[in-house]
């Protein structure tokens, strides 16, 4: 993975101690409040419902053993033993004291790692595809691609004060598993007729309360290309999008306004003006960045492994757990291993620190050290060999990170909520705990197959609701949480905004009707389909019907 | 006069946040802070309603607290009237960590910030 050079390591040193004297000072009084609120999110820093919350960012998801190690160290030292992975892949840690703040950015620089542009109207961090590098339906490894989108949008002078916060995803396989369509900017990477390796540019999506998928903007870009190209976007965006209302500020609500033809030849117009030499990086730089990348020694292995199967025969529950959380590797013998952080009894995302340390040594012993974090909230080890699985499974166990439920009902996507965020309208962790519990039985979960369930609770729409396919939003009504819901959203290649089902429902309503409509579906459901698929088949009036009773 | 205004009906008290360590806090009738809402001043007397302000803004600028606020509390039951409010509180429904601020009220006493502490 990407190692900071002499350049990186001296600017987020420099930073860090820049925020030191900024909070000396706000603890001294020397600047206000409102003086000091810009200089903190702009580290990181929230204050929220219950406490000071700070953001770490985890670019494309990657982490090493040593950085999760020392992730582990500040849950355990500064915060209350735990943290919390987002849907941007990155990290939240829900406790820490200002007064330890600059002690944990100095301690997050010593693994490399920073908490800049996790918040503002700013480019934030790329995110990517979990499995980028192992999966065996890539074009090519979205890593090198996002490292070089990190540098060049990291304290870009020109955009740091965007009309909003700008959001990047890059996907290198075939299948979408960075939802780069609910992205200000997806990067589709994709080869030409003549065998070239460029990207499709996707532009205006976004979740929030104006849910819109992204749209075509260019089918090919090349690689020479890409860093000028984008930069006329967000020179367009910059200079035309809205700073008038901060709900249509987003590029989206600019695409929307002004159409995608016309931001396209605006984009073009601009792209004409500018002299991509000079914005380009050079071919030795991105050999340089992409060496990082290169994959690691994998071992001549065969396919076949006869320990793994015996342990397939013998132990139902590793069986489970591998159908389930193990996809398929590009190379022979190795396994892409998923770490669900969907535990019965926790929070969707919550990890703590010793479970930190325990995949930290997990990843050292048999991932080649490094970690990632994918933007469902679970982790992966992406590399890991066939013959390894049962001894990982093992351990996960041990550290009770081995529930089997990789994209059942039960791997919900879930933001906070009112339970620690100062923006919510309802909570969203007990929502996700109480469908987990209703459908606990594996047998039932298996049965009702692929679900995406994701839930937010405000409009803002953290928790993807608008792309679950059964997505749960959780507002206030006269003084009660109550839940709208909504159907036949979805994150991939085939996105979807869903739609609303009718009125909301209270929290004790809910998991019934959730209950309902599942078993409806199975009801319905033809062959391999999906609950997506049956919707997408059947449409809503039979769920209304089932939700609602005949109209 | 003080800069924070209610605008809501009824009871009122004042919450805040630490600074320091970011807690959730409540002004008390000695015009301190504390952790426990059980300590919270309630009143509907205007004439306290403006000391507690006044109180607020002296304890945001000494960089006691952060972003003081009034909240309506419902006369019935004494807690805070908006779902909000009770979940600061009580702290999250669930929470992973190692104990919270509530059972260090219930444990302990309450955290006070200013005053002679
Ligand atoms: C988020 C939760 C908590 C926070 C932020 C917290 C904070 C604190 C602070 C700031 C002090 C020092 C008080 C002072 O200076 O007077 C303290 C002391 C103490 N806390 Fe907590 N506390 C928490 C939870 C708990 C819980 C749940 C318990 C017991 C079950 C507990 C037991 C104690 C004890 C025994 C002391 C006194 C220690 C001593 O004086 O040596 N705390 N706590
Ligand atoms: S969706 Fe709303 S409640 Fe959830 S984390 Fe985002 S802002 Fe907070």
């Amino acid at each position: 993975m990407y190692r900071y050079d002499e350049f990186d390591h001296q600017f987020v040193r420099a930073r860090t101690a820049q925020f030191r004297s900024q909070v000396d000072r706000r603890l001294n009084g020397t600047i206000t409040e409102d003086q000091f609120k810009p200089l903190r999110l702009m580290n990181g820093l929230y204050l929220q419902l219950h406490a000071y919350m700070l953001r770490v960012a985890v670019p494309y998801g990657t982490l090493s053993s040593k950085q999760m190690r020392q992730l582990g160290m500040i849950a355990d030292k500064y915060d209350r033993g735990y943290g919390h992975f987002t849907t941007r892949q990155n990290i939240q840690f829900n406790w820490p004291e200002l007064t330890d703040v600059a002690d944990i950015l100095d301690d997050l620089a010593d693994v490399e790692m920073h908490a800049i542009q996790t918040s503002g109207n700013c480019i934030r961090n790329v995110t990517s595809d979990p499995w980028s590098g192992s999966t065996a339906d890539e074009i090519e490894d979205p890593r090198p691609t996002c490292e070089i989108l990190r540098q060049w949008s990291s304290l870009h002078p020109e955009f740091t004060f965007l009309p909003r916060k700008f959001k990047i995803a890059v996907n290198g396989a075939t299948e979408d598993r960075a939802a780069i369509r609910a992205h200000d900017i997806g990067l589709q990477i994709v080869k030409n007729d003549d065998g070239e390796i460029g990207y499709h540019v996707l532009v205006g999506g976004g979740l929030g309360r104006t849910p819109i998928m992204a749209q075509s903007l260019n089918e090919f870009v090349s690689k020479a290309e890409l860093l000028p190209y984008l930069e006329a976007c967000m020179r367009v965006y910059n200079r035309y999008g809205r700073r008038d209302n901060k709900y249509k500020a987003r590029i989206k609500i600019l695409v929307q306004e002004e159409g995608i033809d016309k931001f396209r030849s605006e984009v073009e117009k601009e792209y004409a003006n500018l002299t991509p030499a000079d914005i380009a990086v050079d071919q030795e730089e991105i050999a340089r960045i992409t060496a990082y990348f290169s994959p690691p020694e994998y071992e001549d292995l065969s396919d076949v492994d006869t320990d793994y199967q015996r342990a397939l025969e013998k132990d139902a529950a590793f069986k489970s757990w591998n159908d389930n959380n193990v996809a398929t590797h590009k190379v022979a013998g190795y396994a892409i291993a998923n770490i669900s952080l969907k535990p019965i009894d926790g929070a969707p995302g919550d990890i703590t620190g010793e479970q930190m340390r325990a995949v930290a040594d997990m990843a050292d012993v048999f991932s080649f050290g490094e970690i990632r974090a994918t933007h469902e909230q679970n982790l992966v080890l992406a590399n890991v060999k066939k013959s390894d699985l049962f001894a990982l499974y093992l351990r996960l166990k041990d550290a009770k990170l081995a529930d089997d439920n990789i994209g059942l009902i039960s791997d919900i996507i879930c933001c906070p909520g009112m339970d620690y965020c100062a923006l919510a309208t309802a909570r969203s962790i007990p929502i996700a705990q109480q469908i987990y519990e209703r459908f606990a039985d594996p047998v039932r979960q298996k049965a009702i197959g692929e679900m995406k369930i994701k839930i937010s609770g405000c409009i803002n729409a953290c928790g993807h609701h608008h792309v679950g396919h059964i997505g749960i939003l959780g507002l206030e009504k006269s003084g009660v949480e109550n839940y709208q819901v909504k159907l036949g959203g979805d994150a991939t290649e085939t996105a979807a905004v869903g739609a609303v089902t009718g009125k909301g429902f209270g929290a004790e309503e809910l998991i019934d009707a959730i209950e309902r409509m599942v078993d409806f579906y199975l009801t319905q459901k033809q062959g391999e389909e999906r609950f997506l698929d049956t919707y997408r088949r059947i449409g809503m009036d039979p769920f209304k019907e089932v939700l609602y009773g005949a109209a | 006069m003080s800069t924070l205004k209610h605008k809501g009906k009824g009871p009122q008290a004042l919450t805040a946040h630490g600074l320091r360590a970011g807690p959730v806090v409540y002004l008390t009738k000695d015009y301190v802070w504390s952790t426990f809402y059980a300590d919270a001043l309630i009143t509907e007397d205007k004439a306290i309603i403006e000391k507690m302000g006044d109180a607020g803004d002296r304890d945001d600028e000494a960089n006691l607290i952060v972003g003081p606020y009034f909240i309506d509390v419902d006369p019935e039951t004494g807690l805070p009237a908006r779902y909000r409010e009770k979940f600061r509180m009580n702290g999250p429904s669930f929470d992973p960590g190692v104990p919270t601020h509530i059972d260090h009220n219930k444990h302990t006493g309450a955290v006070i910030i200013g005053g002679d502490k």
